[in-house]
């Protein structure tokens, strides 16, 4: 097995395992580390593909960078959303205990 | 060409406008600028159709003048062009009934609904699957943002849709690098005529396939989407089921007809007819059980979007041009009538108060012109003649009732014409109950139930131009 080889295959393991922590975790906050590990899963992949030839493909480095400031943003929208929405429950949850 | 890109950038550069200087601007204005670029990218997407109509073929720009092969090109087919004019036609319905409907909506809505119109015509224009996923996520994005807009009690609903969403365009990302690993190529066209059936392609046609279906709530993998869409305002739910889940449906269309290997597309055909046909049932059932309006009304898109499922895999088994016509007859026809449905279901509920269902008793007296445009969009998506789903309906059916090997297709339209049909009569016949009727908000204005049904009334016209887009259809799309 070469190099290549064994970082395509640790690439897809660590997209397969956080897919199943997705599915099988609650808390939103590790479901969204679970997605950011699938995205590092899939750059790994990619970038071990850009190394095949003697000199990288700067295609695939283009689309992992790209790719990698898309999952920032929006993981970063999604850290806010979640707290927002884990404030809200609590202000609820203190409601309804004084009634 | 030019026509398209001005249909693409008017929108988008007066969603950065909107968003740079809103807040000094009053709401109303804010609204009034969104609208107008609305109109000048319907005109201009307009004059985008008759530029491809005359030219008889798809128009291919290079962006930056590159080379092709290098470039990041954009395609204009008469199949794009119709869905730039449906998509800002719908933005303009919806954009009117937001701006004119007494429950009014944030400030943000426009700046948003703006970016998604960007976004959704750069998805129809594109060809190149790295920029499809670029055009994926900036429209899953957008959408979260709107679902957000009704405040605090979404949250939990947007953070999860945001989630699944990242996730599903995770999958179509790993697919389209195991593509560009296999064959060195990006663009559609290039990548077409190189496809083969082997391990690795059937792979990343599995992967996109899967994340792809995902984001467009298909069964099985439509749980989210009652969640997501009932929990969004109004004239936010409109938009996200008339509109957002069709680019995935897009995608997943050029994927298997025009990438794919025909042999591949013949095998994955039947699968996706029959998920399209258990959709159209488990998806009628659901909302003929719902207590809520709203998710009734979501409901009611996870199984229409199995006719252009079913539609899609047909095509994909038997390569019959005429399911392209269906598909995408369906698409505009469900567009447009889901948008009536869920914008009259917004105004019922304000007026009478009320989530649930049972809260619609003696509607047609109480809010006779929102309940007369639930009952004529749900007449289109039953299929009753002559709407627009109807249209769609006789052109998916006519191959099916020709072959009687193809029969137990036909009976999965019927049942699942029998299923719409009994869940929009269980609303209009709870309208009809006028023995205990719910008292309505008398003090509130009318205007947004006449917008609500503006659309239907739309779907009901698409009978008249029937022939017209048949024949524009009829090109194949590509």
């Amino acid at each position: 097995m070469s190099a290549i080889e064994l970082y395509l295959t640790l690439g897809v393991a660590v997209f397969l395992l956080s897919l199943h922590g997705l599915m099988t975790l609650h808390d939103p906050i590790r479901r969204l580390i679970a997605v950011n590990l699938m995205g590092a899963g899939t750059f790994l992949v990619m970038v071990s593909l850009a190394k095949r030839s003697a000199v990288p493909d700067p295609v695939l480095h283009a689309l992992v960078v790209t790719g990698l400031v898309v999952a920032i943003s929006a993981t970063a929208f999604a850290l806010r959303l979640i707290i927002a929405a884990s404030k809200h429950d609590e202000e609820n949850s203190e409601d309804s205990e004084q009634p | 060409m030019n026509f398209a890109l001005i249909s693409l950038a008017v929108p988008l550069f007066a969603g950065l406008l909107l968003l740079l200087c809103g807040h000094a601007l009053k709401t109303r204005t804010t609204g009034f600028l969104a609208i107008a670029s609305t109109v000048v990218s319907l005109a201009a997407a307009w004059f985008a159709l008759q530029t491809v109509a005359n030219a008889g073929a798809s128009i291919m720009l290079d962006l930056g003048g590159w080379e092709t092969g290098l470039a990041i090109r954009l395609r204009l087919s008469s199949l794009s062009a119709l869905l730039l004019l449906f998509t800002a036609l719908m933005h303009l319905l919806i954009g009117l009934y937001a701006g004119f409907s007494r429950q009014g909506i944030a400030r943000d809505f426009w700046h948003l609904s703006c970016f998604l119109h960007g976004s959704l015509a750069a998805l129809w224009l594109s060809a190149d699957l790295f920029n499809l996923y670029i055009t994926l996520e900036l429209l899953g994005l957008t959408a979260v943002a709107m679902v957000a807009l009704s405040g605090k009690k979404a949250y939990r609903p947007a953070a999860n849709y945001l989630i699944l969403s990242l996730a599903a365009s995770l999958f179509y990302l790993l697919g389209v690098a195991l593509l560009y690993g296999r064959y060195g190529e990006l663009d559609v066209l290039l990548l077409a005529p190189r496809t083969e059936a082997d391990v690795i392609t059937r792979l990343a046609l599995l992967l996109m396939t899967t994340g792809l279906m995902l984001k467009a709530a298909l069964w099985p993998l439509h749980l989210w989407l009652p969640a997501a869409h009932a929990s969004a305002p109004t004239a936010v739910s409109a938009l996200l089921s008339g509109l957002v889940v069709k680019g995935p449906l897009f995608i997943l269309w050029v994927l298997w007809s025009e990438v794919a290997p025909p042999a591949l597309a013949q095998q994955i055909g039947p699968v996706l007819g029959i998920a399209g046909m258990i959709a159209l049932t488990a998806g009628g059932l659901s909302a003929m059980r719902s207590p809520y309006i709203k998710t009734l009304v979501a409901y009611s898109t996870v199984a229409q979007l199995g006719y252009a499922l079913m539609a899609l895999g047909l095509l994909l088994t038997w390569q019959l041009p005429q399911m392209h016509i269906a598909l995408w007859l369906f698409v505009i026809a469900h567009g447009l009538a889901k948008a009536s449905l869920f914008l009259a279901a917004g105004e019922m509920q304000s007026t009478l108060g009320t989530r649930r269902v049972d809260g619609l008793r003696g509607a047609t007296q109480t809010v006779p012109v929102a309940m007369f445009a639930f009952a004529v969009a749900g007449g289109s998506l039953i299929g009753l003649p002559p709407s627009g789903g109807f249209l769609a309906k006789w052109v998916l059916l006519e191959p099916l009732l020709s072959e009687p090997g193809n029969w137990p297709w036909a009976i999965g339209v019927l049942l699942g014409t029998l299923v719409s049909a009994a869940y929009i009569f269980r609303v209009v016949a709870l309208a009809f109950d006028r023995a205990r009727i719910n008292p309505p908000d008398t003090r509130t204005g009318r205007a947004g139930h006449w917008l609500a049904l503006l659309p239907a009334l739309m779907v009901w016209g698409m009978a008249l131009s029937g022939e017209w887009l048949i024949q524009l259809l009829a090109g194949g799309g590509v």
